[in-house]
């Protein structure tokens, strides 16, 4: 009786906790929507709009083709929530979102599951659009996202102690010999996360290695020039040219702690030009920007930005497909930059004299972005960038020699990928 | 949850005893009701508890592809876990799910007994000090996690008070002492509550009897209180090590897992919702929910014969 009572009792405050895979499992059921090419109102998901401006947009859209409205649908703010409510999404095959806002790394999965719906490239990737942007849509050879914003880090340094920006690391670490006490030299974001990919990514492309091949599948981490990238910032974190704690850095760590005046280089994306700018930053008027640091000359940055897709089972993928090239319009990307301060798609756009008044960081910007590389593009992305950042960061630490992360990096990327 | 299935059970004992007036209830009248009445909230606790751990324990004999036909695997996923391809990263959370789980809960009973034996005192505001107690344990996980990351920030106020610069959520031994301090700070309150019930319920009789016996202040501890405080100790430590042991929020927060604080349940969330495996992020669940079953049964199999009351014969 005591064993069946204990059993019971077991069984109830166990059971309470395993309910988790269940609800992460839906397996694939249901029947496709009849795929029509249709028109008709469409459903945009977007991650939060922190410019918001996305409804100014919308309503322009709206209100030249009234038959075709689009709706905007805000998800969580969280990147990875984000995804979740897509996959959840198109698992179930539902019609609910028409158009998505694929973060670049997405965009390949999405593709690889046979989510979303083929785009014409001649439309949607033109030599018009930035290159790597581009590439960061393309997979398999196809076209499946229209870029709408994109990303690159840039090199923030302080203007008032540095008169021309370094444009190699050894440059850089020299010129903080003489820098004043009780202020840092360099940091980006080395915490756990994937942050920490984009910068490893940085220091190790630029170094001539690449985690995977050009086909997603093959592991190409395991080279000299791989380790000699990761070595730059490993040494610099033993010699203290980064603080050690740069290691709990995200974004907003590092972007108070040069804002606050605490270092003399930051690695980081534009945004932080609003915050450093503004009337309560110590460093107003006292920073400049330039492109990423390298080993022989500027670096390689790791791309960001967000592409358009559109969802295989929408109903209505002829509007959508047109409110895909309203969105990368000229009129829609100078919006974009004038008024949503982001960062556009349109190469041309970099050298407009009326954006770069309002954004003076377009010039650097651009030359950062021409050379800016995607994360590794694979369907399994988020398993490779746990396999970088999981080796990385002990590497950044110092728990373990670069040559031990990079090898067991190789082993890690493989079962990711495989 | 449980209270939409309770409406309707709220409902009919009042027109159901009604309607029998004078008509004696036999026992088993009185169970066919029962039967009856809980219906609904077990309907409901199938379909919100029982269909996805169902669905994850079948899922989980399936491979993890998401596209196509579901293919069997048998307990190749489970394999995986325990000395395939992953078992080093599966062990690894294993081993510091269990050492979360005994540190903090030996801290938390510890620390929660002494609170339980100082509110049982009586003095003035004692009532304002049980209320205020509970606060730390009213808040939840996720907010406080964010609140002590802030505080063990390696300008926050923790190191500023210890005169340290200790980088805290940077390297091994820091990560973990934060994040055992952060969950004890949080759930020691709720320790000291359940025992201080316990505590209440042992008569002033006794302890008198046996100051008049010539037994100390520990003699009355040992010899009285603990025995008769055992049930709901006992319940304390049950409840603890099962939350603990399903210890996410905290590392997530804290570290995302570095610096070997990756949990069993950080590893499921990864593999079922990050790298969309649900064949083997079910297996994860499943071998987690079994540790915890078997933590609970060894538990109440051992120590907690009292835990339930024993039924009269």
């Amino acid at each position: 009786m005591i064993r069946l009572r204990a059993f019971a009792i077991a069984a109830a405050v166990a059971l309470s906790t395993a309910s988790l895979a269940g609800c992460a499992s839906g397996n694939s059921s249901g029947s496709s929507s009849s795929a029509e090419d249709g028109r008709g109102p469409i459903t945009f998901a977007s991650g939060k709009d922190f410019t918001k401006e996305m409804g100014t947009l919308l309503d322009k859209w709206n209100a030249a083709h009234p038959a075709e409205k689009v709706t905007l649908l805000e998800l969580a703010a969280s990147p990875d929530d984000q995804r979740t409510a897509f996959v959840q999404n198109f698992q179930a095959k539902s019609s609910a979102y028409d158009v998505l806002w694929s973060d670049v790394v997405w965009t390949s999965e999405f593709a690889s599951h046979g989510w979303l719906e083929e785009l014409d490239p001649t439309v949607f990737a033109s030599s018009d659009i930035m290159p790597a942007a581009v590439k960061s849509a393309t997979y398999d050879g196809k076209t499946w996202g229209a870029p709408f914003m994109t990303n690159a880090g840039l090199l923030f340094y302080r203007s008032d102690l540095v008169k021309t920006p370094p444009t190699t690391w050894a440059d850089l670490f020299k010129s903080c010999e003489g820098r004043p006490s009780g202020m840092d030299c360099y940091a980006g974001q080395f915490a756990q996360y994937e942050g920490l990919t984009v910068n490893a990514a940085e220091a190790i492309n630029d170094a001539g290695g690449a985690f995977l091949a050009a086909d997603g599948k093959t592991v190409t981490v395991d080279t000299p020039e791989a380790r000699a990238g990761l070595s730059v910032l490993a040494d610099a974190f033993k010699n203290g040219m980064i603080n050690k704690e740069a290691i709990t850095y995200k974004e907003e760590e590092s972007r108070r702690a040069f804002v606050e005046g605490r270092l003399m280089y930051l690695r980081n994306w534009p945004y932080v030009y609003t915050s450093a700018s503004a009337t309560d930053s110590a460093i107003k008027g006292k920073f400049g920007i330039a492109p990423l640091p390298g080993v022989s000359g500027p670096g390689v940055s790791s791309l960001g930005g967000i592409d358009l897709v559109v969802s295989k089972f929408s109903r209505y993928k002829a509007t959508a497909k047109d409110f895909l090239a309203f969105m990368q319009s000229e009129e829609t990307q100078k919006f974009v930059v004038s008024a949503m301060n982001q960062a556009s798609v349109r190469t041309a756009l970099y050298d407009d004299p009326d954006l770069i008044k309002v954004s003076p960081y377009l010039p650097e910007l651009k030359k950062s972005l021409l050379n800016a590389n995607p994360r590794p593009v694979t369907p399994n992305y988020n398993a490779v960038s746990l396999a970088i950042q999981k080796n990385v960061y002990p590497a950044l630490q110092g728990s373990v020699t670069v040559d031990q992360a990079i090898t067991q990096m190789a082993a890690d990327l493989a079962n990711a990928v495989g | 949850m449980t209270s939409p299935a309770l409406l309707p059970t709220r409902d009919r004992p009042r027109r159901t005893p009604a309607s029998r007036a004078g008509e004696k209830l036999h026992p088993v009248n009185e169970g066919r009701l029962a039967f009856w009445l809980i219906i609904p909230s077990i309907l409901l606790l199938t379909l919100v508890i029982g269909y996805p751990v169902v669905q994850g324990i079948w899922r989980s004999f399936f491979a993890d592809s998401i596209d196509g036909p579901l293919e069997f695997v048998g307990f190749g996923n489970y394999a995986q876990a325990l000395w395939g391809r992953y078992s080093k990263e599966f062990w690894a959370a294993f081993n510091v799910t269990w050492f979360f789980t005994i540190t903090t809960v030996v801290l938390e009973t510890l620390i929660g007994m002494a609170m339980a034996l100082f509110m049982n005192r009586a003095f003035r505001g004692r009532g304002l000090m049980r209320a205020s107690v509970l606060v730390p344990w009213a808040i939840p996980t996720a907010v406080a996690a964010v609140m002590w990351r802030w505080a063990f920030d390696p300008r926050g106020i923790v190191n500023h008070v210890l005169g340290t610069t200790i980088t805290w959520t940077g390297m091994e031994w820091s990560s973990k002492v934060a994040i055992i301090v952060a969950d004890t700070w949080k759930t020691a309150p709720f320790v000291a509550l359940l025992i201080l019930a316990g505590l209440q319920i042992i008569p002033d009789e006794v302890y008198e009897a046996a100051a008049m016996d010539g037994a100390g202040p520990w003699k009355r501890f040992w010899h009285i209180t603990l025995p008769m405080v055992r049930p709901s100790l006992l319940v304390a430590v049950l409840f603890r090590m099962l939350d603990a042991l399903r210890m996410y929020d905290l590392p997530a927060i804290f570290t995302n897992g570095a610096n070997d604080t990756t949990t069993l349940s950080i590893l499921v969330v990864r593999a079922s919702l990050g790298n969309l495996q649900p064949g083997y992020g079910g297996a994860l669940s499943t071998i987690t929910f079994a540790v915890i079953f078997l933590a609970a049964f060894l538990f109440v199999r051992l120590l907690g014969a009292n835990v339930v009351p024993k039924e009269r014969s």
